[in-house]
């Protein structure tokens, strides 16, 4: 029984055998390199690849529910994508524009 | 006319979700060639290999999916050649 639905699930027309499974599937690894790159200084972040990585993640994250059918793989990959860059963003945005008390502080 | 109206109501035109997502995808290129300019030890190596190989998945993705997408196929081929770009300058950086 659990061989067959195995079966059914590997010869799926969106299945392991296929691009329609591996190149979302991948996408994983844009959050997961970003999650890498939360341990990076502020200051090597790039903000356009970090807007590039947040603004895909959210329109993709709103198109994934409105194809057909809704595709909830596409859903939870854009949306932790958006997740990781308004994360990063934060911490730049942070670091740049919150923290100049604090070195002009040093300073003195 | 014809041919701006018969893009405007395709099926993978501006009126639908085809075509959003690969625009939206052209950001992952805007920020590359935007980033060409900075030096190689601020360039994050995780993240350039990742999109390397994300836009070479997607590259194939777009061939293969139905209907066709060339808009994404053209985003990604553009993506895979900017992030080759900088992955081979943060590869030589690295020394």
């Amino acid at each position: 029984m659990a061989t067959s639905k195995l079966q059914a699930l590997w010869n799926h027309p969106a299945g392991p055998k296929t691009i329609h499974f591996w190149a979302p599937t991948f996408k994983w690894g844009i959050s997961i390199a970003n999650i890498a790159d939360f341990a990076k200084p502020p200051e090597k972040l790039s903000y356009p690849q970090q807007f590039a990585v947040t603004a895909t993640g959210i329109i993709w994250s709103r198109y994934s529910m409105v194809i057909t059918p809704k595709n909830w793989n596409l859903f939870s990959v854009n949306l932790a994508m958006a997740g990781t860059g308004l994360y990063q963003l934060s911490r730049k945005i942070r670091h740049d524009y919150f923290n100049e008390e604090e070195t002009a502080a040093l300073k003195e | 006319m014809a041919l701006f109206k018969a893009f405007i109501n395709s099926p993978v035109g501006p009126k639908t979700t085809h075509f959003w997502g690969p625009v939206s995808n052209l950001g992952f290129f805007i920020a590359g060639v935007a980033d060409m300019k900075k030096p190689p030890e601020m360039l994050s190596g995780n993240m350039t290999g990742v999109l390397c190989v994300y836009s070479a998945l997607f590259m194939r993705f777009a061939w293969m999916v139905r209907p066709r997408n060339h808009m994404l196929l053209a985003s990604h081929a553009l993506n895979e050649s900017v992030q080759l770009y900088q992955l081979s300058r943060w590869a030589k950086g690295k020394g």
